[in-house]
């Protein structure tokens, strides 16, 4: 379904030098799999999400979405397929200020057409229900507590029954056991829903619920085996990459991580 | 369709989250559409004010007023008054009324007095817009009836020493023989120290004979008032003047048509006040323009919020663009809602200093026009804030 194929992302800076952000990223997901993304701070995962929910476009290589190039796609179908295809769970939440519950899942209907968009405050309180916040539509966010703020997001990415779901750092602002129970919803509504999942963490206990893992690191995406959810080990032992200025990543630390297939 | 209500149903949303900024940045042009409404409306309501203070002393606006007189200095003035009436029936008139003045001998209280009068048709009192204070004015039946009826001053009635006429007072006229004549309505006094007057109808006069003639000057005949409509003035002015003249042989026969508006106010003023008004709304507009500026600013964020979750940057654009537009309407509509409330707390009868007989009608087309401004004032601040929430980066936005 998503297929990126040396994918590699630049931007030039102020003083014109050119900060490379990916350097050849290839990457598959199909229909319905569930896949982690993990890497330091500032490695350029964000960016890889960036790409993936059409927000932002590669420098070079190329990026299919069922098959077909996205190179050539317009604004306006950009924002189009965004809207129908992927759903953005992100780590600051980023809910609505002065909208009350259902109105923020409701929110992304706005952009649908036809049903979806007239019966959007019932589809809104339906998948509200459906992760625990029947009883919260009325109430304003900041009345909520960060996990229940992370479930109506997961409400919002789901509303409009996206076939990715793109979250990026879900648990970055919850404690561990609101983050655990925050990615069982998750991955449980994603199962669902048969939507593809695509996490972006540093968390490997969250990266280890995926079937497929990665590590981002030189801005290259290397498949990665978990060891063992019990025993994650340290986030040093798997990156210690950051993105290269100018052309060269010679001198980058060597990623010691453990190669897919490679784990002991 | 589900794009332009998603678009109108989010500017509202906008509104209503942020009500406080609307309110502020609102109150100028919701003022100032008041103002382009109210004032408007007040000078209609002048303009009709004086319209019809003037129509009191000259008749409407479309008044013919024909006077015919011998060249020689004697004539039959029943042989004009003959051709007259000829002619209001000839051209159909409906609202005709015989003008002239007169002298009865009225026994009051201290005493029989000759006092002046008007005598009048009925129709006299639809053409100069009288409205007695007291009683009524005179029916078309009025003058079939055995007794005269009058319509006097206060003057008149304290001269009777009545203090209104709801007890219907009566008076003796003299005439070929007194007549007893009931007072159907009053009017005020015109000037402090007006002598007791009145006015009667033309055919009472002359059955009961009641003219007096103390200076044996002789009858002259009276005026001849024809309220016709406008487009027939042209035309109706030559034909009566021929066959009066026709009629008359050896008389002079005047017809005179109106001036034109008299004391109203010009359109020149009334661009003037609108001048004035479009410059308070576009001062408002400006203060729009720097809270939207400001707030959309503060909104990056969830601009690029929406933008993830499919909002196409012409969707962004107009979204913007329609907040400042609806935000501006709704101003429009409560500054006309205000202009409408303020006119009709106005004592218009205190401040003018009649009561209008024709109430001119509110002024919808510069409540519109009040609109339109503010929807223009509202597009024109919303496109700056709209060209910059489309120019945000959405990855950049989302990060904000």
């Amino acid at each position: 379904m998503l297929e990126l194929t040396d994918v590699t992302r630049s931007v030039r800076l102020a003083d014109d030098r050119v900060l490379h952000i990916l350097t050849g990223v290839t990457l598959r997901v199909d229909a319905g799999e569930h896949v982690a993304v993990v890497g330091r701070s500032g490695t350029g995962k964000s960016t890889l999400l960036n790409i993936l929910g059409l927000l932002d476009s590669p420098t070079g290589g190329e990026y299919l979405l069922d098959g077909a190039s996205t190179r050539r796609l317009s604004g306006r179908r950009r924002a189009r397929l965004r809207g129908e295809s992927f759903g953005f769970v992100f780590q600051q939440f980023n809910l609505l200020t002065g909208r009350t519950v259902l109105e923020n899942v409701a929110a992304p209907l706005l952009y649908a057409r036809g049903r979806q968009f007239w019966s959007r405050n019932r589809l809104a309180a339906e998948m509200l229900e459906r992760v625990g916040l029947g009883d919260r539509l009325e109430d304003m966010p900041d009345r909520l507590s960060g996990g229940e703020q992370q479930r109506v997001a997961i409400a919002r990415a789901l509303v409009r029954r996206p076939r990715v779901i793109l979250a990026d750092e879900p648990t970055g602002a919850l404690d561990v056991d609101t983050g655990t129970a925050v990615m069982t919803l998750l991955d449980d509504i994603a199962r669902e829903s048969g939507a593809a999942l695509v996490t972006i963490t540093h968390d490997l206990a969250v990266a280890a619920r995926s079937g497929r893992h990665y590590r981002l690191a030189d801005g290259v995406l290397v498949p990665v085996t978990l060891v063992s959810p019990d025993r994650p080990g340290s986030l040093a032992e798997w990156v210690g990459d950051v993105p290269t200025l100018g052309a060269s990543t010679d001198g980058a630390p060597a990623p010691r991580a453990v190669p897919a297939g490679g784990a002991p | 369709m589900t794009g332009l209500v998603g678009a109108l149903v989010e500017a509202w949303d906008e509104l209503r989250v942020h009500k406080l900024r609307v309110l502020l940045s609102l109150i100028g042009v919701a003022a100032a559409v008041t103002a382009i409404t109210g004032v408007t409306a007040a000078v209609g309501m002048l303009g009709q004010a004086m319209r019809e203070q003037t129509e009191r002393w000259s008749g409407r606006e479309t008044t013919l007023t024909v006077s015919a007189y011998p060249v020689t200095g004697s004539g039959d003035a029943a042989r004009a008054s003959e051709a007259m009436a000829d002619v209001v029936e000839r051209y159909s008139v409906a609202y005709a009324s015989r003008v002239g003045w007169g002298q009865m001998a009225v026994e009051l209280p201290g005493g029989t007095q000759i006092l002046s009068g008007q005598v009048v048709d009925p129709a006299y009192g639809v053409i100069h817009r009288i409205e007695p204070g007291q009683g009524r004015w005179f029916a078309p039946s009025d003058a079939d009836r055995l007794a005269p009826t009058l319509v006097v001053n206060q003057a008149f009635l304290d001269a009777l020493a009545v203090p209104d006429v709801s007890g219907h007072p009566t008076v003796v006229l003299q005439g070929r023989q007194g007549v007893l004549a009931e007072v159907v309505g009053a009017v005020p006094d015109q000037y402090p120290g007006e002598p007791p007057t009145y006015t009667v109808l033309t055919d009472q006069v002359e059955r009961w004979g009641l003219s007096v003639d103390p200076w044996g000057a002789g009858a002259s005949p009276p005026a001849l008032e024809l309220w016709v409509p406008p487009a027939d003035v042209p035309a109706l002015r030559d034909r009566v003047d021929q066959d009066l003249r026709a009629a008359l042989p050896g008389w002079q026969v005047d017809v005179t048509e109106p001036v034109g508006e008299a004391g109203v106010l010009d359109s020149a003023s009334r661009w003037v006040i609108i001048a004035v008004s479009g410059f308070a709304l576009l001062l408002g507009g400006l203060g729009l323009l720097n809270i939207a500026l400001v707030t959309v600013r503060q909104r990056i964020r969830e601009i690029g919020i929406r933008r993830s979750f499919g909002a196409t940057s012409g969707r962004v654009f107009f979204g913007v663009l329609l907040e400042s537009v609806v935000a501006t309407l709704v101003a429009g509509v409560v500054g006309v809602v205000l202009a409408v409330v303020a006119l009709d707390a106005l004592p218009v009868d205190r401040l003018l200093g009649t009561a209008l007989q024709d109430e001119p009608p509110f002024p919808v087309s510069a409540a519109l026009t009040g609109l339109a401004c503010a929807a223009g004032v509202g597009a024109l601040a919303g496109l700056l804030p709209a060209l910059w929430a489309v120019r945000v980066k959405v990855i950049d936005a989302i990060r904000y």
